[in-house]
């Protein structure tokens, strides 16, 4: 079961169970709230109650003061939903944010092609075009297992007709195995979305650097793409990289567009490629490639990473040594449960 | 006359960051008739280089006059569960007359720096240049005064039961163990803005202070203290605010230039190691002092600083910030630290205006469960050894005085990092005098400032040199007496404030009060 939470000044709405509290509920749906002690004791997390009926749980009254739960104040690592409840917190509003419904949507495999020898490309051409931002995803029902998979959106929205998915196989993963050899053109599909607040701060009007590595390519083609066609004519860069040559998916695609666009960089980087093959590119990671490329000074720069951990978490170092921080670096978070359990120092909040 | 109509949208609520902004930084201006750098003149000496300060994100957002409501209706709340314990006469709910010297070294150690938080925050507040950070540097000011009197109250009411309460500020100011907090807070508050604020509100404040304030809260929690567990939970509903404060400011000084990097690496070595220090007090409170005990010294600084602080020092790695200088030396030495502050207390105990005693065989087999690689071996056979003596009639005291720091001004007991057994000892000569420290990171914060610290006052020196008698008193007299009168001059009440807890004042009043057995089986 479960309520509605719409938390302003987003606008954005989440389903938050019966036991769940306020902040579990946002920082699993990506929504940062301020929080520290997380039970009840510091009022770090105090929101507005704007309508609806919540329960305080274990609020100290130090921490909720009684006029401050009669003008309908709460603690959001300690309430839990009566009804379907709209809050106001404290968070920074984005200009460049749209606030899109989660909606279902069915479809039908349209193509299905080999990327690389682990991903696959599915295109999927919707009944009726999802309306989305650039870098963001959709859970795809798998089949009749009952269960659905997240994954990054790698057209850009203006073929929202037709949505493109990369999807790497996960050595044991039911839902990526089932993708990749049950699923056939022309079979029915169900997905729902879009989620995620990973998006391009376009009115920031600053030149952006978009940071990928393994199946993480999606968002950022998809944002880069976008950029493009809607003539953007800010310095767009992206460091892409892959083990290996054959890995290398769309690199032919980012070449010719590097052509195209003059203010289109490209830098592609492999770390295990062959001595002695023919590529001439980068070798290295890539926080590696971007730190020579840019002279290890990002500053003015808005960078956008997506990747395996151990990549994101070496180029938020590089960047943060090359005097880029939290509040110009952008990624896409899925938080588990593992995550929240995990000894995290709160000196930084999004990254 | 019918007017016109025209419907007006209502203008956007405005968003809880934007309005913060309006109350507070909006409230700022550039001052034209007189110069910025004069109107905030201590802001740059220290090197750090501020490009922009509207870049602070404020940690909170908090303006003064929400503040005033939510203090005043805290403070209710606070007297009210306070005048509830004084009538039902709390203090005698506690496991026995033992817990209440924790109390003591807190309320005479502690509380006073509470009042020195005021006015160091009411300085920096008074020093940046940025309106935000002066907003939250004066809230925290306010804050600190709330707590400081809060404390006082407990003091008046613990002192009508329980001698060595009745002066303490009179006391911070003289007792050669209170010049450990007193030097350490003087030490942050005489220098610049942005090292105070480094060293109070993020080494203090938000590294260490979980040592402090976990271990004292919980342990009037178990040791049915539910007054001074009151005053915790006010006060915590401050402290994360205070912490938050912390990180935003290292943060924001890291950020803004890459030479604040080097500056900022050199405070949290130091105040990491002056920190530390400090805390040597509670690694005793917390095994030693506590009849029931929360949890080891030793635990405690597993999970507060090998832990969190680990995990905040790989986040700050990406700053080129890395961990403080002899961390290392902290986690050899928390197997022994509480074991050596004790004994030396218990030898110093007369000096003292709280009592201290040997641990019951009960509470020794509990340090020998929780340190089993050096408690049976190394500190047990001289707590027995003393037990005997006493039995005797024979309680042993030290007669002679210790010999300070001069940076920390603890007694020199700690010993060899790799050498339990082993005094440290280390020196150096400065202006053809020499200078004495109980460690490696003692002598490296002298090496760096030594003009500061050779102007230290170190409570044996002082007595030494005759400075800690009352006025007219004359040491060439027959019969002088300089320890009893050194006491007098601390303002003790000699032979009932410090030496040994059984059979004193305290314990006997205990049983006769409650009559529960002044050591709780």
């Amino acid at each position: 079961m479960g309520y509605e939470l719409t938390i302003e000044p987003l606008g954005q709405t989440v389903t938050v169970d019966d036991e769940q509290t306020i902040l579990d509920a946002c920082l699993r749906a990506g929504i940062w709230l301020p929080h520290a002690c997380c039970h009840g004791l510091c009022a770090t997390c105090k929101v507005q109650v704007v309508d609806g009926d919540i329960e305080h749980g274990e609020a100290s009254p130090f921490a909720l003061m009684d006029f401050e739960r009669d003008e309908k104040k709460t603690l959001a690592c300690c309430a839990t939903l009566q009804s379907d409840v709209t809050i106001e917190a404290d968070i920074d509003e984005e200009p460049d944010a749209e606030i899109i419904k989660v909606r279902d949507f069915e479809g039908t495999v349209s193509r299905i092609e080999d990327l690389t020898p682990t991903i696959k490309g599915i295109w999927i051409r919707l009944d009726e075009a999802i309306h989305f931002q650039a870098g963001q995803y959709v859970n795809v029902s798998i089949g009749e297992h009952g269960f659905s998979r997240p994954f990054s959106l790698a057209n850009p929205p203006a073929t929202g007709t037709e949505i493109e998915l990369n999807v790497r196989i996960v050595p044991g993963g039911v839902g990526t195995a089932w993708l990749h050899n049950e699923l056939h053109v022309g079979d029915r599909v169900k997905v729902a979305g879009p989620y995620g607040r990973f998006f391009v701060r376009k009115s920031a009007q600053s030149p952006s650097l978009f940071m990928a590595g393994g199946s993480g390519l999606s968002s950022p083609r998809s944002m880069i793409l976008d950029l493009l066609e809607a003539g953007s004519d800010q310095p767009i860069t992206l460091v892409y990289g892959q083990r290996v040559k054959a890995e290398l998916y769309y690199h032919d695609e980012f070449t010719a567009l590097s052509q195209q666009y003059p203010n289109f960089h490209y830098v592609p980087v492999l770390s295990s490629e062959a001595e002695g093959s023919d590529w001439t590119g980068f070798r290295g990671f890539v926080h590696d490639a971007a730190k020579a490329h840019f002279g290890n000074d990002f500053r003015g720069h808005k960078a956008y990473l997506c990747g395996p951990p151990l990549m994101i978490d070496a180029c938020i170092t590089t960047l943060m040594q090359g005097r880029l921080f939290e509040r110009d670096i952008y990624q896409e978070k899925f938080l588990s449960a593992a995550d929240a359990q995990q000894v995290r120092s709160p000196l930084f909040r999004k990254i | 006359m019918n007017m016109p109509i025209t419907p007006q949208k209502p203008a956007k609520k405005l968003s809880l960051k934007d309005n913060y902004n309006l109350l507070t930084r909006g409230l700022g201006w550039e001052t034209s008739y007189q110069d910025m750098d004069k109107v905030f003149a201590q802001d740059k000496f220290e090197g750090i280089k501020i490009h922009d300060w509207d870049k602070w994100e404020d940690p909170f957002r908090l303006t003064m006059d929400a503040y005033w409501k939510y203090q005043g209706e805290k403070e209710k709340k606070l007297y009210a569960i306070v005048d509830a314990f004084q009538q039902n006469n709390g203090q005698f709910n506690v496991t026995d007359a033992r817990y209440i010297n924790t109390l003591k070294l807190f309320l005479t150690g502690v509380s006073p720096l509470e009042y020195q938080a005021h006015r160091g925050f009411a300085m920096v507040g008074r020093n940046f240049r940025g309106t935000s950070a002066r907003i939250a540097a004066q809230m925290q000011a306010i804050d600190e005064l709330r707590h400081a009197q809060t404390q006082a109250h407990t003091i008046s009411h613990y002192n009508k039961f329980f001698s060595g309460l009745h002066d303490p500020t009179h006391m911070f100011d003289r007792v050669w163990y209170l010049s450990v907090p007193k030097s350490y807070f003087e030490d942050a508050m005489s220098a610049g803005p942005f090292e105070f604020i480094t060293a109070i509100s993020f080494s203090f404040e938000y590294v260490l202070t979980n040592l402090l304030f976990m271990p004292f809260m919980s342990g009037a929690a178990y040791n049915g203290d539910m007054a001074t567990v009151t005053f915790g939970f006010s006060a915590q509903s401050d402290e994360s605010r205070h912490m938050t404060l912390g990180l935003e400011v290292v943060k924001f000084i890291l950020e803004q230039d890459p030479d604040n990097v080097p500056i900022v690496q050199k405070w949290l070595d130091k105040w990491f190691w002056r920190g530390y220090r400090l805390l040597t007090l509670v690694s005793m409170m917390m095994d030693y002092m506590l009849p029931k005990k929360v949890m080891s010294w030793a635990e405690a600084w597993e999970m507060y600083f090998e832990q969190n602080g680990g995990a905040l020092f790989n986040d700050l790695a990406r700053y080129g910030i890395r961990m403080p200088k002899y961390h290392e030396v902290a986690s050899k030495e928390k197997h022994r630290l509480s074991h050596e502050a004790w004994a030396t207390f218990y030898n110093f105990s007369h000096a003292a205006a709280f009592h201290t005693w040997v641990p019951e065989e009960s509470e020794m087999k509990w340090l020998a469960e929780k340190y089993p690689t050096t408690f049976d071996s190394l500190y047990r056979p001289r707590f027995e050894h003393w037990r005997e003596q006493q039995q005797k009639g024979e309680r042993f005291s030290n007669g002679t005085l210790p010999m300070l720091c001069q940076v920390c001004q603890v007694p020199m007991f700690f010993t060899e990092p790799d050498d339990p057994t082993k005094i440290c000892f280390r020196e150096t000569t400065y202006r053809d005098e020499k200078f004495h420290f109980c460690s490696d990171g003692c002598k490296d914060i002298f090496g760096n400032e030594p003009e500061k610290y050779v102007q230290a006052w170190l409570p044996v020196h002082q007595i030494y040199q005759g400075n800690c008698f009352r006025p007219g008193t004359d040491p060439t007299a027959p019969g002088f007496e300089p320890l009893a009168e050194v006491l007098q001059y601390y303002g003790f009440h000699v032979g009932e404030d410090g030496g040994e807890y059984l059979g004193s004042l305290d314990a006997r009043n205990w049983t006769q009060w409650t009559g529960k057995p002044a050591v709780a089986e």
